[in-house]
């Protein structure tokens, strides 16, 4: 197995174009329990780590505040860092393994595994996030309700590589739940992510570990669109947030295994989406005006 | 000599060289000229071995030779305890394979790199054979069996005659079949060793270098599997990084490290990795109770029957052997039970072979004996506190003879608990929890009382020590326990500082190392202080006797006139300025030849009985079925407590691992035998994340058995949490209609659990054990042979 150290950008791409085959690695917290055990044995690795460009994150100039994060940029930043403008990620982020993971961890890795138990898939298809990936050919933009095409698969081409993320600033409340068998060091048995955006009077929904690849919940969402009492102060109805509940359970696709049942996956969605709800909402009144 | 070191917060003496990384393991061992060996391991949990072909492995870069069974011709494996003598193990496998994880062949290579490369290129053919998995499963008649001529999955097994009569005056009984799951060891440091060979040229014909709690116990099997005089052999265990029961004895590794260094003439050395740990060292645990308590309606216990499952996995592991053992042993507890019919099976599966994990069989004792308390007060609709107190053997019946043969030497049930519950706020909680139910809050607070008794020290062995003092005054302690974490440098340096008067800082510490310590029982059964500390302190008292003989003499006063000055010399009676200093006396017994020391076996009187409450309160997500544990309180009485922070270690140590059994360790296979929780992903150790924070505190009821009045600490608080636990999650849920759920407690398990019972239907806590028992040969009468067995 080959071991490619690139350290620009440009030299990644060219690897990459090379050898489509070399696995990308950055934290290695996903790759290296795979290489661990023989579940994959690439011909080369294409060390990231190197690579400055990746590791850095920046804010667009615009009024719009969008957040461009490089795909290398470690858990550990984006909680100290950017947990004031993106809050839903930074608390996915605040659930990934332990500190010495997350110190390693990045997003762009989570992206590149696709894995359907990824932390910040979530939160990445609630807040609106586009995945920018690179090649020698050029630079597109993915937004991520296109990214997962399946069980640990993206949309990537052979030779491109996830460079970034790029996540709109936080317009309203985030929130970000999952249940396992405790809380740290463990895969989750389910998360879920919800966004609201009280000035579009929108909301976005999305389920994890749940079905073959990271969705959203758009019958869920388009509910709390027309439900929510949006410019009407005070708690939510047990009724409200119940139908909320249902109808993400209904956007589940999940399966049997080790970790818990589908029967489990699907209440325990409905119970951390009702949870979410309130707390997003609860928020909200904080947060509005005309409760100040 | 100012006030007496014993019973304060002596820092550990041990600690420094840990903490600046400085201490040294085996696989740190500079070996010139080592072979690294890596073990080819059977992906079928039950097959046979059609054929082998090693050539490709042989001929890869760096490999020095392969082996299978055939070339190395190994002495079979001896278990810590045979349960079993038809079910032999050899090191590598012959004609069939019987668990996932079972050594077929070995690679001796240059490297340990080259040794796990060549790994894959061993070619075995495997036929495949029907596997069992399950224990219960193993008892069909139909059952595949694994050792085909024994007729049956049954190991071992008996009963006792009385049967279901022991139920016959109660008014209430209640029934659970309990399952104490699997768990595994894991140890920080795996099992690892390095054998040297020597030659009768040489000091030793065989250096074993090895990560294990008890270096002669495994030299005298090694001497013996190998035709070895023992003196010949010499066995040093380096710094251990935990062991928890899990290092006893020679391993199936270990044996053909053995075999491979003595055909090449070179140091071989074997270090496992994690994944290879959790697949092949002994698991614990692994019982299926079926459990049933006969009671008057007014919580008076009249009877209690027990049927207990255990699992050996493969090649009857010893571990399964515990259901017969100490399970047996202490399953009358902490009260007074007129009636007790038992039995017990060791079944074999094909699994990972069972061994001991730090409580070894007493835990699930406990267990089922508390669930049952529980069970009952639910019924009865009394508090588990009352029920329990209700039954209690009481202060004045000490020393106390079980049913089952226990001889309890001290006791005094009620004095933990009440501390435990004052410690607790126990109505303050009842409280609490009575609101959140008024208030239909869907986090619910349980509160869980366990109140425990064990066996350590038993076994029936002593313990070596010598004390010798050099002629620069420091004493120097050798004793035939092997700590590996537990402080015993710290808490056999203060006897002899307190005996002596010699400051802590002067004496030095020898153990594991057969070369320089004669013999010894090693560490396991929570043993080391009460047996190697009564030695220490024995040879101590030995020593001074002589001193004071030889001071007199030099001092020309009666030895009954020498006395141990405030300064920690050895004067005359009121006569200030007539003293010697330890240094003086050390040197003038050199120079007529003779060498200022004493040595001791040290024998108890028998087995103790730690015992203690735990009260554990946990917040039970009735939506989610999530549980955290939000306060654990232990109250241990080990006896006479000699350095209450080493104490308290040992309390947080084993309530750790006892939480962590109750919610989330569990060791499980998929139906084909393949182990799915082999890596530290998916099988759940505590970190401190999830642990609450321990409130411990101790009761001191000392044991009349030994001089130090002290009991084991090593487990007593892994028995007595794991229960707490349980029954804090039920505690919670006891008004929704849930009587029983199984370990651990899974959020998927407790919140079907609740849904089932909010549907009408709640989980029937009992179904009748499998046929097998009613056919087990009736238990003789007087001692079992595993009576008091409770060594690790």
């Amino acid at each position: 197995m080959d071991f490619l150290r690139p350290t620009t950008l440009d030299e990644a791409l060219a690897a990459k174009a090379e050898r489509p085959g070399a696995v990308p690695i950055a934290g290695g917290t996903d790759v290296m329990v795979e290489l661990n055990f023989d579940h994959r044995r690439p011909e080369a690795l294409l060390d990231l780590t190197g690579v400055g460009e990746l590791a850095e994150w920046s804010r667009s100039s615009g009024s719009d505040g969008e957040i461009r994060l490089g795909a290398g940029v470690p858990y550990t930043r984006v909680i100290t860092e950017l947990g004031g403008r993106l809050p839903g990620l930074a608390m996915a982020s605040r659930t990934v393994g332990s500190p010495q993971i997350r110190n390693r961890g990045t997003v762009g890795g989570n992206l590149g595994s696709a894995s359907p138990a990824g932390d910040t898939h979530p939160v990445l298809l609630v807040t609106g996030a586009r995945v920018e990936v690179a090649s020698v050919r050029g630079t597109r933009l993915i937004p991520a309700t296109e990214f997962y095409t399946g069980v640990k698969r993206n949309a990537l081409a052979p030779d491109e590589l996830v460079t970034a993320v790029h996540l709109p600033e936080a317009t309203g409340p985030q929130q970000f739940a999952k249940v396992g068998t405790r809380n740290a060091m463990v895969i989750a048995v389910c998360s879920f992510a919800l966004a609201l955006d009280p000035d579009r009077a929108a909301a976005r929904a999305a389920i994890g570990s749940a079905a073959p690849t990271p969705r959203r919940a758009v019958a869920a969402e388009r509910f709390l669109a027309e439900e929510l009492p949006w410019g009407t102060p005070g708690p939510l109805r047990d009724s409200l947030k119940r139908r909320f509940g249902e109808l993400v359970a209904e956007a589940t696709e999940p399966i049997d295994d080790v970790r818990g049942t589908a029967a489990y996956r699907r209440h325990a969605l409905a119970v951390l989406a009702r949870r979410t709800l309130t707390w997003a909402w609860n928020d909200q009144q904080e947060r509005s005006p005309s409760c100040a | 000599m100012a006030g007496s070191l014993l019973g304060t917060e002596v820092r550990r003496v041990e600690d420094p060289e840990l903490l600046r990384g400085r201490g040294t393991y085996v696989d740190n061992l500079t070996l010139d000229g080592v072979l690294h060996l890596a073990f080819v391991r059977s992906p079928f949990a039950h097959a046979e071995l059609t054929a082998i072909d090693v050539r490709a492995a042989e001929a890869a870069p760096g490999v020095v030779a392969v082996y299978t069974a055939a070339d190395l011709d190994l002495p079979p494996v001896k278990q810590f305890m045979e349960v079993n003598p038809s079910c032999a193990r050899l090191p590598l496998a012959t004609d069939r394979v019987r668990f996932v994880g079972e050594p077929v062949a070995v690679v001796a290579a240059e490297s340990a790199v080259a040794a796990a490369d060549a790994l894959e290129l061993v070619d075995i053919d495997y036929e495949p054979l029907p596997v069992v998995v399950d224990p219960e499963a193993a008892l069909a008649p139909d059952a595949p069996r694994q050792f085909p001529h024994l007729g049956s999955n049954i190991a071992a097994g008996e009963r006792d005659a009385e049967g279901a009569a022991v139920l016959d005056d109660a008014e209430v009984v209640v029934r659970a079949r309990l399952e104490n799951q699997r768990v595994a060891v894991v140890p920080l440091e795996g099992n690892a060793i390095a054998v040297v060979p020597g030659g009768p040229d040489e000091d030793f014909d065989v250096t074993i270098h090895v990560s294990t709690q008890a270096p002669h116990a495994l030299r005298t099997v090694a001497a013996k599997a190998f035709g070895w005089e023992r003196d010949r052999v010499r066995v040093i265990a380096p710094h251990v990084g935990g062991a928890f029961g899990g290092k006893f004895g020679l391993s199936a590794e270990h044996a053909v490290t053995v075999g491979v260094a003595l055909r090449h003439g070179r140091p071989a050395k074997w270090v496992e990795t994690r994944s290879e740990n959790l697949q092949s060292m002994p698991h614990g645990r692994a019982q299926v109770q079926y459990a049933e308590l006969g009671l008057r309606r007014d919580g008076t216990i009249t009877g209690l029957r027990c049927r207990v499952l255990g699992d050996c996995g493969a090649y009857a592991g010893f571990g399964g052997g515990f259901a017969l053992g100490p399970t047996r042993v202490m399953a009358q507890g902490v009260y007074r039970i007129p009636r007790l019919s038992y039995a017990g099976i060791a079944a074999l599966t094909n699994t990972t072979p069972t061994g001991a994990f730090r409580g070894a069989g007493r835990p699930e004792a406990a267990a089922m004996l508390e669930r049952l308390i529980d069970l009952a007060a639910a019924e009865l609709d009394m508090d588990p506190v009352d029920i329990r107190r209700r039954n209690f053997l009481r202060p004045g019946e000490f020393p106390y003879t079980t049913l089952t043969g226990a001889h309890y030497d001290s006791g005094d049930y009620d004095l933990p608990l009440t501390e435990a519950l004052r410690l607790a706020g126990y109505e303050d909680l009842r409280a609490e929890q009575a609101r959140r139910i008024a208030e239909e809050s869907p986090v619910l607070l349980g509160i869980g009382v366990s109140t425990y008794v064990e066996i350590t020290g038993g076994g029936g062995g002593g313990e070596y020590a010598s004390v010798t003092i050099d002629q620069d005054g420091t004493a120097t302690i050798a004793v035939g326990t092997s700590g590996h974490g537990q402080g015993h440098a710290t808490s056999f340096s203060m006897i002899v500082a307190d005996e002596l008067g010699i400051p802590l800082e002067s004496v030095r510490f020898v153990q594991s190392d057969t070369g320089r310590v004669p013999r010894g029982g090693g560490t396991g059964g929570s043993r080391s202080l009460q047996l190697g500390g009564s030695a220490v302190r024995r040879a101590s008292e030995e020593l001074l006797r002589r001193a004071r003989e030889l001071a007199a003499d030099r001092l020309e006063a009666s030895a009954d006139d020498i006395e141990l000055t405030a300064e920690g010399r050895l004067g005359v009676s009121g006569v200030p300025h007539a003293s010697l200093s330890w240094a003086e006396l050390a040197r003038a017994v050199a120079e007529d030849g003779g060498r200022l020391g004493a040595d001791t076996d040290f024998r108890p009187e028998g087995a103790t009985f730690p015992f203690g409450a735990h009260v554990s309160v946990v917040e039970v997500d009735t939506e989610t079925g999530f549980v955290r544990p939000l306060r654990h309180i232990a109250v241990d009485d080990c006896g006479r407590v000699l350095n209450p922070m080493i104490v308290r270690g040992q309390q947080h140590g084993g309530a750790a691992q006892g939480i962590s059994q109750a919610l989330w360790e569990h060791m499980s296979f998929d139906e084909d035998g393949n182990p799915v929780t082999a890596t530290l992903a998916d099988y759940l150790v505590p970190s401190a994340t999830e642990m609450p924070t321990l409130e411990t505190a101790n009761t001191e009821t000392e044991t009349p058995r030994n001089p130090l009045g002290a009991k084991g600490i090593g487990e007593s608080a892994t028995i007595g949490s794991t229960p707490a636990v349980q029954n804090a999650v039920l505690d919670a849920l006891r008004h929704l209609g849930v009587r029983h759920l199984d370990l651990p407690l899974t959020p998927q398990r407790v919140w079907r659990a609740v849904r089932d019972a909010a549907e009408g239907n709640p989980q029937a806590p009992w179904r009748e054990p499998p046929g097998a028992f009613d056919e087990l040969p009736v238990r003789g009468e007087g001692p079992s042979p595993a009576a008091e067995e409770a060594a690790v």
